[in-house]
């Protein structure tokens, strides 16, 4: 019963934090994000179309953007990089405060403080040869380093001008990983995004409000992964309620005889199947939430998250935050104690109402 | 006064333990009821209790129509008046020996001191202080039979049942415990054991001993 309270709790705990982890990374994503395809895939994007962006009425801003993930074999950690460009404004208002106090030169970089501890470990103290997507080597100097964890929600990040970013990835001088784009007036985000498609028939273009949709579906407990453990984790407590409810075992019915037979009436053995079913429940409820708790925000749900995130298709790391559920408390305290408690006094009172000598026989 | 009136008990499936009983105990009798198992000497104790109700007949206690009694007052008249000793005790094995005797009073919501001095003479009667606090699963079977007239006691009944309180016991224990019940019959209690033991038919202080053959007194 414990057991099931915690895995239940951890999983609505887990839920409910990926949610609140992704609404907020999501406040700091453009309103539409333009790649371009190819035999349906998304490939890089001309730059030259920010003006035919801008163009359009109701666009505040158009960026071309250069990120990419670096992977840094001898560490066996994927980097995230980001090319900036001093003179340009990013949604993301953590990345403006960091150029805002740092000014880049092409042979230099800003890197993460988990990023930094692991160039050093591996003899990087102060540049990093990155290895180019065409085999050639470049040399890159750490300039400074950045706290990344609590305001980027990314932990291994690397932020460079877009021309080395560029010459790392290997892109032609021309072309961006995507286009972002802000939208003065919220509503028309979706009337906006529907004259760039019409603009750019070959390109996808990603709304905010679709990826959050998209986020929230497979997070929520009304589909995948939760979804399967909120089944599996409601058919066991089902099982064990049907069990309790369907009759006492041999055993608990002589103890209602025998406490029939030493003077207990109906009413006093049904007050102590009461406190009994209370003090298991409301225990059972109390140590899950604990124990969930602990697993979900102090220990970071180890395994479940990795198990939940992939399934959810969401590869990157995310920080669990903690927020007080009251929905989630509530659910969990009228499934759990109400229920055990009815079918703690239901198959009692059943056996109590019944002459002493027969339940004890 | 007990007084059982053509007493006739029917179990399901047509079974017949008592037919045409009729029966009189004096108060601060002690009566042994003697027969092979299957006679019929247990459901005897058990109308007496109030555990079950005769199919036809009356029994009444103390001019009491025990028989017509609903339910909830039934469990108040043994509450009040018997103390019955179980032939497996019938003790609860997840309690203490203290739990197990005090569990008579749980819903009489006495004081603190009244179950004190209640449960300190009970253990000290029947020799089991040193157990006090000792789960009754791991007790002898002489000790948990002690326990178990320790909790039929701790009411101060008027009447006392046992139902082959011997079963289970050596002579030697089976001595002890013919011992406590002298105890009991000298403080004027009416007791009723139903028993096989020929232990019991020569002792001089039963005052009668009852024959019950198929469901009959004879």
């Amino acid at each position: 019963m414990t057991l099931l309270v915690a895995l239940l709790a951890s999983t609505f705990f887990l839920s409910n934090a990926l949610k609140l982890e992704y609404t907020k990374k999501i406040q700091n994503t453009p309103d539409i994000i333009i790649t371009d395809t190819k035999a349906m895939r998304e490939t890089l994007i001309d730059e030259n179309l920010v003006s035919d962006l801008l163009s359009i009425n109701g666009v505040s801003l158009a960026l071309p953007r250069v990120y990419g993930a670096y992977y840094f074999s001898k560490a066996d950690t994927i980097f995230k990089v980001i090319g900036v460009d001093e003179f340009e404004t990013y949604p993301d208002k953590s990345l403006n405060a960091l150029l805002l106090k740092n000014t880049l030169d092409e042979n230099s970089m800003l890197v993460s403080k988990s990023v930094a501890k692991i160039l050093k470990e591996n003899y990087y103290d102060s540049y990093f040869n990155f290895v180019n997507a065409d085999g050639t080597l470049k040399k890159v100097i750490i300039d400074k380093t950045f706290e990344s964890k609590n305001s980027f929600r990314e932990e291994y990040l690397i932020v460079m001008p877009k021309c080395t970013a560029k010459e790392i990835f290997s892109y032609p001088s021309s072309m961006v990983t995507d286009i972002a784009v802000m939208v003065a007036n919220g509503e028309e985000i979706g009337f906006i995004a529907k004259k760039i498609e019409t603009l750019l028939p070959n390109a996808k273009v990603n709304i905010k409000e679709d990826l959050l949709v998209e986020y929230e579906n497979r997070i929520n407990f009304k589909s995948g992964f939760f979804l399967t453990i909120f089944i599996i984790s409601f058919f066991t407590y089902f099982v064990i309620i049907y069990d309790k409810i369907s009759g006492l075992s041999s055993e608990e019915k002589r103890e209602v005889g025998i406490l029939k037979a030493i003077g207990w009436r109906v009413s006093d053995i049904l007050n102590a199947k009461l406190y009994e079913g209370l003090i298991i429940s409301l225990s059972a409820y109390v140590i899950g939430i604990i124990i969930a708790f602990i697993y979900v925000y102090i220990l970071g749900a180890p395994l479940l998250k990795s198990i939940f995130l992939n399934a959810i298709s969401l590869l990157d790391d995310c920080e669990l935050l903690f927020r007080v559920d009251y929905e989630t408390l509530a659910l969990l305290f009228f499934l759990s104690v109400p229920l055990y408690i009815a079918a703690t006094i239901i198959p009692s009172w059943s056996v109590a109402t019944h002459e002493a000598d027969e339940v004890m026989r | 006064m007990i007084e059982l009136q053509s007493v006739r008990k029917e179990y399901k499936g047509g079974i017949v333990a008592l037919d045409g009983v009729d029966l009189k105990l004096l108060e601060g009798e002690l009566v042994v009821l003697r027969g092979v198992s299957g006679s019929g000497k247990s459901s005897i104790l058990s109308l007496i209790a109030g555990l079950s109700k005769p199919t036809t007949g009356e029994v009444i206690v103390d001019k009491k129509r025990i028989s017509k009694l609903a339910d909830h007052f039934s469990t108040l008249y043994r509450r009040e008046n018997i103390g019955f000793i179980f032939q497996k005790y019938n003790l609860i094995p997840t309690l203490s020996v203290q739990e197990n005797i005090l569990l008579p009073l749980v819903p009489q919501n006495l004081p603190k001191k009244e179950l004190e001095s209640r449960l300190q003479r009970e253990l000290i009667n029947f020799n089991i202080e040193s157990k006090r606090d000792v789960m009754v699963r791991n007790l002898s079977g002489g000790e948990q039979q002690r326990c178990a007239i320790a909790r039929a006691n701790i009411n101060n009944p008027k009447i006392i049942l046992a139902d082959e309180p011997t079963a289970n016991l050596d002579e030697k224990l089976s001595l002890e415990f013919i011992k406590l019940i002298k105890e009991m019959k000298s403080q004027s209690r009416t007791i009723v054991i139903a028993t096989h033991d020929p232990l019991f038919f020569d002792l001089a202080c039963v005052d009668r001993v009852i024959t019950v053959k198929n469901g009959k007194l004879l």
